[in-house]
């Protein structure tokens, strides 16, 4: 079963094709990377945290946090509400340019941040192709407020849920669907019953990586927002104004924050599934 | 026409390269059709058609009465069952029956008709699954909920897509037997899709077999197997010995024919050609240790001798590959084997009747 496969990687009895000493160099290889992950935010919670208390107490670095939640929250509702179905479209349907689609779905992912904000100041700044006239039609700003913080989050990490549930859709059965469709659900009704739950845990992973994503923008959203400031742009005029003491404080709460999400949003998306994998 | 309980009329479907070409069946209820055929000879896609996940070109469908051709799958009450059954991994056993009984708005479990689950389940053995998710069902018991979800559903046709394909022999014989009583025990005609020969010999009341979206032959199974359509039917319904032969002289319906260096006698069908392909199934080919006094008496029809080359058991029958001027296969009781062993000399015996001459 495919459920065993997945799991079996770990296992003596599942690995018998190289000799253990290929396992003892991966493992040695994968630790460097695991050391070179772990090692820097260890050190920085340990010098930062006498600071913690002190950062706690300024307002400006509270507000930056929670705005920069906000946003991202925002960011990764829309991500799935207009990524979702063509992820949906591009794991179902074969069509001319779908390659192009994909890499188009891909190119934020290759373009500098500094870039994908010059980029969207072109298009939603003062005097942006879509910027002057949405101010001027329906008073929507991009410049200095929340809408622009999360277009620039929305760019720079969409390709993470449409990749995802495209995967995600991809592993449902199609034979499933019609199955379901034969037992009298119609096509709404099957998606919503059959196709949604079983993409699930790829949608969750997209979800949950656009959400990390967006927390983490600093490029795109220092260049076409700034001001109201998201918590990595405080981070960095504390940095610049101040001190790396100061800074270290901040980047520590915001740390302690997102990671407490990342850790609930992963086990909200697999947690079920995982115990039911290694029953 | 409206008395089948399922017409397919004049069917004709293109999906890319792959054309459908006028497939006409009717069954009646109860019945099981068998569609066999290779890859890619169109028979998944027949049966999806049927299902309505492709619209065809031409023709029309009919199930219990009704023109279904423009209807959506949902619609047309029929039963779908694929390789390893299609459960829904997400869901307990009685979701997934409970989600076959039309009209229940959703699967929470506090909504469903729990009698009607609780019976189908109960008629089927699994009421103690109820609760279990697929994934740690055997393959015996995942066929049985979906045969209940099946059900639950009302169908008015059943529609098998090579369910045993990932089995093993031994678990997809068992299946197949219980799927037959389950179907005997209904009226429900059925339409079983499959590329083995022998599935298709142990459930079909008829066979179509297919051949790139053509219909190379629809008949009886025993038609198919005795009077195969041409060589490629005769391959793959799995005639045993099928070889080139020429008809020498006719007379009266016979043919005299030249195989090797030696005759044989045979039913000639009027408009074949001298070239022929000969089918014989190794049943039809009687062997027996010679020195039998009655027959030895004379030279009959279609008495040749033979050579034991070599032996093979397969359960409580054996084939014996005989040389007798060309190579032959017939079947023997493995219990009696101990009189071929190699290089014996042996008498065999075809009826005339039991061999087939095809044109291609």
């Amino acid at each position: 079963m495919a459920v065993e496969e997945r799991n079996s990687w770990w296992r003596r009895d599942a690995a018998p094709s190289y000799p253990r000493s290929v396992f003892l160099l991966c493992w040695f290889l994968g630790s460097v990377l695991l050391a070179f992950v772990v090692i820097p935010l260890v050190a920085l919670t340990g010098q930062a945290s006498a600071s913690l208390a002190e950062v706690l107490r300024m307002a400006d670095v509270r507000n930056s946090i929670a705005l920069s939640l906000e946003a991202a929250f925002l960011s990764a509702l829309f991500a799935s509400l207009i990524g979702v179905p063509l992820a949906y479209v591009l794991a179902r349907s074969s069509f001319a340019g779908k390659a192009v689609v994909a890499a188009i779905v891909d190119l934020p992912l290759a373009v500098p941040h500094t870039v994908a904000g010059i980029a969207l100041l072109m298009v939603f700044g003062r005097q942006g192709v879509l910027g002057e006239p949405l101010q001027s039609l329906i008073g929507l700003k991009f410049w200095g407020t929340l809408a622009g913080i999360v277009v620039a989050m929305l760019f720079v990490s969409a390709p993470y849920t449409v990749n995802a549930a495209r995967i995600g859709f991809e592993g449902v059965d199609p034979r499933l669907e019609k199955i379901a469709r034969t037992l009298g659900l119609g096509p709404w009704r099957t998606f919503m019953r059959v196709t949604l739950p079983l993409a699930r845990r790829g949608i969750m992973t997209g979800v949950t990586l656009t959400y990390a994503r967006s927390i983490s923008e600093f490029g795109a959203v220092v260049i076409l927002v700034y001001y109201p400031e998201t918590a990595p742009v405080k981070i960095y005029e504390l940095f610049l104004r101040f001190s790396l003491t100061e800074a270290a404080g901040a980047a520590v709460l915001l740390l302690i924050v997102s990671l407490t999400l990342f850790v609930l949003l992963r086990y909200f998306a697999h947690g079920r599934e995982m115990t039911r994998d290694n029953r | 026409m409206n008395a089948s309980a399922v017409a397919v009329e004049q069917l004709s479907l293109t999906i890319g390269e792959f054309q459908l070409d006028r497939l006409d069946f009717a069954l009646n209820a109860g019945e099981i059709l068998v569609i066999l055929g290779p890859n890619g000879s169109g028979k998944s896609v027949t049966l999806e058609t049927v299902a309505g996940f492709h619209a065809p070109r031409a023709g029309r469908i009919v199930i219990a009465g009704r023109n279904v051709t423009a209807l959506p799958p949902e619609r047309r009450n029929v039963a779908f069952l694929v390789q390893n059954f299609g459960l829904f991994p997400h869901m307990t056993v009685e979701q997934n029956v409970a989600i076959g009984l039309r009209g229940a708005p959703s699967g929470k479990p506090a909504v469903l008709p729990f009698g009607k689950v609780g019976k189908l389940l109960e008629r089927f053995g699994i009421t103690q699954l109820a609760r279990r998710m697929p994934q740690s069902l055997s393959p015996g018991e995942k066929q049985r909920v979906a045969f209940a979800r099946a059900l639950a559903a009302a169908p008015d046709v059943f529609l098998f897509d090579e369910p045993f394909s990932a089995l093993d022999r031994h678990t997809s014989n068992a299946l197949r037997d219980e799927l037959l009583s389950f179907l005997r025990g209904l009226s429900i005609p059925a339409i079983f899709v499959t590329h083995d020969h022998e599935d298709a010999m142990a459930l079909a009341d008829k066979i179509i077999v297919l051949r790139g979206g053509s219909t190379v032959q629809a008949a009886t199974v025993d038609e198919v197997f005795r009077k195969p359509a041409n060589v490629f039917v005769a391959k793959f319904v799995g005639v045993e010995n099928i070889f080139a032969g020429r008809i020498d002289e006719r007379s009266a319906g016979y043919a005299t024919l030249a195989v090797a260096d030696k005759r044989l006698s045979a039913f000639a069908p009027a408009g074949l050609g001298d070239k022929v392909w000969v089918a014989i199934p190794a049943d039809a080919v009687i062997a027996r240790p010679p020195g039998n006094a009655a027959a030895t008496a004379a030279p009959r029809i279609n008495h040749l001798a033979a050579r034991v080359e070599s032996v093979r058991a397969l359960g409580p029958l054996a084939t014996v590959t005989l040389d007798c001027g060309f190579a032959l296969k017939a079947h023997v009781m493995t219990r009696d084997v101990g009189a071929f062993a190699t290089g014996t000399a042996i008498e065999v015996e075809i009826a005339a009747d039991a061999i087939h001459l095809m044109a291609d």
